[in-house]
């Protein structure tokens, strides 16, 4: 050793404060999830409040399983190990606390703003626009204290964590920001710059993905090293690591239309949807593999080491999950499985199964030495194990179940395939109601294990003092070798073959005629030289990706231009054609100002939580709903709102099918029209009023966003507004209900009867 | 840092061989990727080349749309035909409009009926019928009951017995197919095939 000997002492502060929060965030979502899962079966437990309503609290849920438990999960494991496997320190303490407080406060300010109905309607990304670049702001922080402790490794070949690490990173960041922007109306309101089937497929982009790189990619990174940690076993296969990361990055992206199957987005999206998520079972079980096969060896610890445990059983999940995914995938599978609660199951088994026993797993792995302290109660840690697991196995087979019963029944037909079995969806909601009250005891279980963990560490640590690791190393002087310029970051063999052979996959998937040919031999031919050039000259490849572990931005590059490929492949070519030509053929009347309020509303309260709007190209639909639904019909909606689940049914024509009246009376008593419903009630749309002040803001930013609707003075929206309520007021007055027409339910009527009227679409010549 | 304890015997020599590079204690081997692994990986990938030819290059299937739109017919058809009511102009217009019922009028029609009223329905021995010329009535229940009973003075059988209610109705429908609801019935005396000259 020719260096100079310096002792580090490790951020361990950071890592205890976001594992604490993270404890406490755990115990907050799953409150919430158990309360919101309790509300589907027993209706009154809103307690006639709006901020106490399902439809207003399941995004809370969400956000908090995802941003407040997970996030805080993974950034206290992602700042514990990045510092060890950089063998440096956190490059700034400021940073470090700025991240924790400043995403403290995001959690608690969404706390606050989503019960009160502040919320762009769109999923996992509900927040309000100051709330968003709060995120996006804070997430940046994160980034540049995380590379910048990366710039200051002594360590300096990049393990396989740290790759998961970076792609999560600039992959939240990307997918964030674009599904974010927003122009604002107020400071609490704005509107998507995407509508229709583009918001639709962006959102998606963004949705899938980030149960990709926000749940996946930094659990991943997180098993790479606290799993062998804890096993003191060796990782199964480096090999594997490389294929699986590149793979897995690389098609995770693509998959997002799935979410999408058999509704109005174009086929050839449905198609990459599909397939891709086919494609991604290998690269996922690849990172299964690699967790169980590390195992191998430390088996016998299974029985007694609770953190084996809740590891093997998490990547167990996870390799159930990304199985489960695929089949969900497939169009004909997800024609039954779609708008169930078979989709609720599925991810809850990521959640609970995968990232909350991984959680689990490490934080009794890192309490005892965190404060140097063995843990509590060993068996405590067991009993929750066990409690945990039968917990998520009953939520999921509770769901299963639920799921595909309510899937078959609504798409059962009878008298030769001409009629609906169960015309009347609540048939088949009160047929699965006994497993929804399971899905209750199955989350109470999971809430209880977490309860256990809590009071476990509280034991552990109570008294005990924290410690911050510690570690001596010998500096090294730099090393200029192997630094990568951009020649040999993109002008070597993988690269180039992995460039050459998208290229041309492109070429053949897009492209017609004797390109079309072109582009699939092109592609087989990259292949086979590829493959052939790596028969002769496997070492250079191995080098060539060894030197890359040096260099964490010419890593970071290549990792971005992966994630990035599939994004831009679908989502530009929707943003840049023309919306109008992609109306199918129909196109829907612009909103009257009172509409808009009324749609607003909507969006507010949530109501795309559990109805959709979108009749998919599927017969059962058909029969049930009407006809399926044109790109054309949903061109004018700010944020779109197809759903993606069905509490209750679809509303996409719901228009003109009854009375104002009964509508009215919905509202004020669900059961009233329709019994069994577990509807809540929406008593105070009866008493605030519509606030048409806002119209004129809206409209405009409308316009701006390239909504054509005519240059109406304030006053002319006003006595628009007034004048559509004052109508839907008398109506009701001559059906015996008396109403202000300032009220909100009147212009929820509004929009809610405008729902599913269209004209014939105006041919392209005529829209530019 | 912890030696491997116990390689296991299946794996291959140089497989259990750790790599030389140490991250923080932790070890990696660099064991071959299991085949059945690799299998799932490439069958998908041949899975989504194929399918996607199948469905966007050679779009050997028929849009989902379009199958949906054929499947609604089919049971729209399913449905009148199981209530056929041969006095409801109105019914008969429906079953004009829907593709499964002009199919299989088509196909009555071609094997029984063109040999006098020709494919084109342009008329040769029997009477033009694509025109608003009407010799027996030009209303659905009309030309209903004139395919049913035939008018055995001038030649018509009447196919009622013969090909049975449906049928019939699905004829009806595949020649009302070609006229409009709103159109307007000229009456016609009698039909006079046109000569060799006149074609």
């Amino acid at each position: 050793m020719t260096g100079q000997k310096i002792t580090i002492e490790y951020n361990d502060r950071i890592v205890r404060q976001f594992m604490l929060a993270a404890i406490l965030w755990s115990v907050v979502a799953m409150l919430a999830g158990v309360f919101i899962a309790s509300q589907l079966n027993f209706w009154q437990l809103n307690f006639q409040t709006s901020w106490l309503t399902f439809s207003r609290l399941r995004p809370l849920h969400t956000n908090a399983a995802i941003f407040a438990f997970v996030g805080n999960m993974m950034f206290a494991g992602i700042y514990y190990s990045t510092q060890r496997l950089a063998k440096a320190r956190l490059a700034s303490d400021f940073l470090s606390w700025l991240h924790f407080w400043g995403w403290q406060l995001i959690i608690v300010a969404a706390a606050i703003t989503l019960p009160l109905g502040l919320t762009r309607g769109k999923e996992y990304a509900e927040l309000i626009w100051p709330i968003d670049i709060a995120v996006a702001t804070i997430w940046v922080v994160f980034a540049v204290n995380f590379f910048w402790t990366l710039a200051r490794r002594h360590e300096k070949s990049l393990y396989v964590a740290l790759w998961f690490y970076i792609a999560t990173i600039i992959t939240v960041a990307m997918l964030y920001i674009v599904n974010h922007l927003s122009v604002p109306t107020s400071l609490l309101h704005s509107y998507p710059v995407f509508g229709g089937v583009q918001d639709a497929l962006v959102q998606w982009w963004y949705g899938h993905n980030a149960v990709a790189f926000f749940l996946t990619t930094p659990i991943l990174g997180l098993m790479y090293y606290f799993l062998p940690k804890a096993a003191e076993r060796p990782v199964y296969s480096y090999r594997l690591s490389v294929i699986h990361f590149w793979s897995l990055v690389f098609v995770y992206i693509w998959a997002g239309p799935h979410h999408l199957l058999n509704t109005a987005l174009p086929n050839w999206l449905q198609l990459l949807g599909m397939t891709f998520s086919l494609m991604l079972w290998a690269p996922s079980w690849g990172g299964m593999l690699n967790g169980l096969l590390t195992l191998r060896g430390a088996w016998g610890r299974l029985r007694t080491d609770p953190v084996i445990k809740f590891f093997a059983a998490g990547v167990t999940f996870y390799g159930m999950a990304t199985f489960e995914g695929p089949l969900l995938a497939i169009k004909s599978v997800n024609a039954v499985g779609h708008y169930t609660d078979w989709i609720i199951g599925h991810v809850h088994g990521g959640t609970l199964g995968w990232n909350g026993f991984m959680a689990a797993g490490m934080f009794y792995w890192l309490a005892p030495r965190l404060w140097n302290k063995p843990l509590y109660s060993s068996s405590l840690a067991n009993l929750h194990f066990w409690i945990g697991l039968v917990g998520i196995l009953l939520y999921v087979s509770a769901m299963w179940a639920s799921g595909i019963a309510q899937g078959l029944m609504l798409s059962a037909t009878t008298e030769g395939g001409t009629l609906l079995t169960y015309p009347n969806f609540l048939d088949t909601l009160n047929s699965i109601r006994p497993l929804m009250a399971m899905r209750i005891a199955g989350g109470a279980l999971y809430l209880t294990g977490f309860g256990l963990l809590t009071y476990n560490l509280w034991r552990t640590i109570r008294g005990a003092r924290p410690v911050n690791g510690r570690i001596e190393i010998y500096v090294e002087p730099p090393d200029a070798d192997g630094k990568f310029g951009l020649g040999a970051t993109f002008f070597n063999a993988p690269v180039i073959f992995s460039a050459l052979g998208f290229v041309m996959a492109c070429v053949w998937m897009f492209a017609s005629g004797w390109l079309n040919i072109l582009g699939l031999f092109g592609a087989i031919l990259c292949v086979l030289l590829a493959v052939t050039h790596y028969q002769a000259r496997a070492h250079h490849w191995g080098e060539w990706y060894d030197r890359l572990l040096l260099n964490t931005l010419p890593f970071t590059v290549l990792t971005f231009l992966a994630v990035a490929a599939g994004g831009l492949i679908q989502i530009i070519p929707m943003l840049t054609i023309d919306r109008r030509l992609q109306t199918e053929d129909r196109i829907a009347p612009l909103y009257t100002p009172l509409e808009l309020a009324g749609r607003d509303i909507y969006v507010r309260e949530g109501c795309y939580v559990c109805h959709s709007q979108m009749i998919r190209t599927l017969v059962p639909d058909v029969m049930r709903y009407g006809d399926y639904s044109r790109l054309g019909e949903s061109i004018w909606d700010y944020p779109f709102q197809w759903g993606s689940k069905r509490t209750g049914p679809d509303l996409a024509r719901e228009g003109g099918k009854y009375p104002n009246v009964w509508h009215y009376r919905h509202f004020e008593d669900p059961r009233a029209i329709s019994p069994g419903s577990n509807m809540p009630a929406f008593p105070w749309l009866f008493k605030n009023d519509t606030g048409l002040g806002a119209l004129p803001t809206k409209i405009r930013v409308q316009r701006l966003l390239g909504v054509p609707f005519p240059a109406w003075t304030p006053g002319m929206i006003d006595v628009l507004a007034k004048e559509q309520a004052r109508q839907i007021s008398t109506d009701l007055r001559t059906a015996g209900v008396y109403v202000s027409p300032d009220k909100e339910v009147v212009a929820l009527i509004a929009y809610i009867q405008k729902l599913g009227k269209s004209d014939p679409a105006a041919l392209p010549a005529a829209a530019k | 840092m912890n030696p491997p304890s116990s390689p296991s015997p299946d794996a291959q020599p140089e497989e259990t061989k750790l790599r030389s590079h140490v991250y923080d204690g932790i070890q990696e081997y660099d064991h071959r990727l299991p085949n059945w692994w690799l299998f799932t990986m490439y069958g998908a990938i041949v899975f989504a080349v194929v399918y996607w030819f199948a469905h966007q290059v050679a779009r050997l299937a028929p849009s989902d749309g379009e199958q949906v739109d054929a499947a609604m017919a089919q049971i729209q058809s399913a449905k009148m035909a199981s209530s056929i009511d041969v006095n409801n102009d109105p019914g008969f217009w429906q079953m004009s409009r829907n593709p499964v019922f002009i199919e299989a009028g088509r196909a009555t029609f071609n094997s029984t009926c063109a040999s006098c009223h020709t494919a084109a329905l342009t008329g040769a021995i029997g009477p033009n019928l694509v025109d608003r010329l009407w010799i027996h009535g030009g209303t659905p229940k009309e030309i209903y009951k004139t395919v049913s009973d035939g008018v055995p003075a001038k030649g018509m059988p009447a196919w009622g017995p013969v090909l049975g209610a449906k049928k019939v109705a699905e004829t009806v429908a595949y020649i009302l197919s070609y006229h409009k609801e709103s159109e307007p019935i000229e009456v016609q005396v009698s039909w006079a095939p046109p000569g060799p000259a006149a074609k």
